[in-house]
């Protein structure tokens, strides 16, 4: 029994950082439609903003997440102003959006790689190597730091959906643009913020990535096939589905990781993605998809 | 005499397709349900996505009290006091009803302004109220139109424009519609009506407009438009008012 809590706790702890590597993607998809394969080497270009102050300045990467979160949202804006504000009106936005994004995503790659060298890199906070113990149970404290910041983030995201008047906008945006746009929403400006914030929670979770797992430029394909399972397990677009589809697919990933070993624990990310969108596409919350 | 809004040879169309619109013009009186006929791709729902900018106009001009529509987004002609309601209803599936009112009121600053007019609308619209937690996209038809007439009005607008109210709805629901929309105009607010049923239509409007291949073929008192024999002939089936 003990050994099953054991698993649980750590599938938790980890659902909660995978949540909010997903929810960024997840906003993102929801309100403009791009599906956006560059989101995970933005997450790490967060871990890389966490890792160098740790480095120069000594800084704690939970204190560098406001910081990299920034940098992130305003490069996040620049990149919506150049690559994909021009062609939001184009019938074929999302197809176009995973070619752009992809190149995006190598060019990315590279300018991290030119400048911070393909090495594996993890910042080490003494919590990152530290643990509580609940008897024989024990929970390592950085996942769990990690785990508990990422909640709280989305927490405060889904209040700000839910309660303010911006957060009326996206929401609105995202079920019905052209609605939207009737009753006086400015989507355009709702998407450039929209993205920023995407962009910025990436930067956010590439911090707590940071010191969770080990990165480097080149990391980010690995990730893509992961965050891909959870927003489509929980519904393109859908964040509180995101959310969930973590925590159930990082439970479910650290079980067999735990009985059957670590190269069937990622397995269960591409067979999820796999399964999912040949039994139910539209994911857990997700609309279901029109036939053309 | 000048209308509260003026279509003039107005030219216009989706994208870089070709023009759906093809020299339409509009008068609009203050206060009168105007209905629009014709028939499909006569290009009826084309001008009201024109004149509520969400669609560019390629020639012609649209003014509402003198000002020049041209180049102004949705946004910008809503705060003029023009709301469109389009053919799906355009309402938030997965926002409850007083969040859908909420929206109707998006471009009010005022807070509690906005909370008092959806007090106002809940009484007015009781099945609104009762419904108010409910999300919209599991109400009924006719409860969804309910909610997207109803929402316009929480901004008191000069316009309201409909794109076939009655669409997918039952004889007895479409009646509780056009009687709100009666309501409207009563109230003086001037609607713009676009009608498949071009009879019913009618026959609950002041004023008629014929429009055919993007044009305005006839505009008059909906009484005459009803018994003019060469529109019953060509748009009306053939069928003579009651």
């Amino acid at each position: 029994m003990a050994e099953v809590i054991q698993i649980l706790i750590l599938g938790m702890a980890l659902g909660g950082v995978y949540a909010l590597m997903g929810s960024g993607l997840s906003l993102v998809f929801g309100v403009m439609r791009i599906v956006n394969l560059a989101h995970p080497v933005l997450i790490m270009a967060g871990a890389y903003v966490a890792y160098w102050a740790a480095r120069l300045y000594g800084l704690d990467p939970l204190l560098t997440l406001p910081i990299a979160a920034v940098i992130l949202a305003a490069t996040g804006v620049i990149l919506y102003k150049l690559v994909f504000e021009r062609e939001a009106r184009s019938a074929k936005y999302s197809e176009m959006t995973v070619l752009l994004t992809f190149a995006l995503a190598m060019v990315i790659e590279g300018a991290l790689g030119t400048a911070f060298t393909n090495t594996q890199r993890v910042t080490s906070p003494d919590y990152a190597t530290d643990a509580f113990f609940i008897g024989d149970i024990f929970i390592p404290k950085g996942q769990l730091y990690a785990g508990i910041v990422s909640l709280a983030i989305i927490s405060a995201l889904a209040l700000f959906l839910k309660y303010s008047r911006f957060g009326y906008a996206i929401r609105a945006t995202t079920q019905n643009r052209e609605a939207a746009e009737l009753l006086g929403v400015n989507v355009n400006f709702v998407g450039l913020v929209s993205f920023a914030i995407g962009i910025g929670l990436a930067g956010a979770a590439g911090s707590l990535v940071s010191f969770v797992f080990s990165f480097f430029p080149a990391k980010h394909w690995e990730w893509i096939a992961v965050l891909m399972s959870l927003v489509v397990l929980g519904g393109m677009g859908s964040i509180f589905g995101t959310v969930l589809a973590s925590f159930i697919l990082a439970v479910v990933a650290a079980f067999i990781g735990a009985y059957f070993g670590a190269t069937w624990s990622t397995l269960t990310f591409f067979v999820a993605l796999f399964v999912v969108l040949l039994v139910r596409p539209q994911g857990i919350f997700g609309e279901k998809p029109e036939l053309a | 005499m000048s209308g509260l809004l003026e279509v003039s040879n107005v030219v216009a169309g989706y994208g870089d397709g070709p023009a759906i619109l093809d020299g339409a013009n509009l008068s609009v009186q203050p206060g009168k349900v105007h209905c629009i006929i014709g028939p499909n791709g006569a290009g009826k729902s084309t001008l009201l996505k024109t004149i509520v900018g969400m669609l560019k106009i390629r020639q012609g001009s649209v003014t509402f009290k003198g000002e020049s529509l041209k180049g102004k987004r949705p946004d910008q002609i809503l705060r003029r006091g023009i709301c469109f309601v389009p053919q799906e209803r355009a309402l938030f599936p997965k926002m409850t009803v007083r969040e859908n009112l909420r929206m109707g009121g998006f471009s009010l600053a005022d807070k509690s302004k906005l909370e008092k007019r959806i007090d106002e609308i809940e009484e007015r619209f009781p099945i609104l109220g009762e419904r108010r937690d409910q999300h919209a996209g599991t109400m009924s038809g006719g409860q969804q139109q309910t909610l997207a007439m109803a929402r316009t009005l929480i901004l008191k607008p000069e316009i309201v424009m409909l794109d076939e109210p009655s669409l997918g709805l039952a004889p007895k629901i479409v009646k509780e519609v056009f009687s709100i929309m009666r309501l409207m105009a009563d109230e003086g607010i001037t609607i713009l009506l676009v009608e498949q049923n071009a009879l019913m239509g009618l026959k609950h409007a002041d004023w008629g407009v014929v429009l055919d291949l993007g044009r305005t073929l006839f505009e008059g008192p909906a009484a005459e438009v009803l018994t003019d024999p060469r529109i019953q002939e060509l748009y009306l089936g053939g069928k003579k008012a009651a």
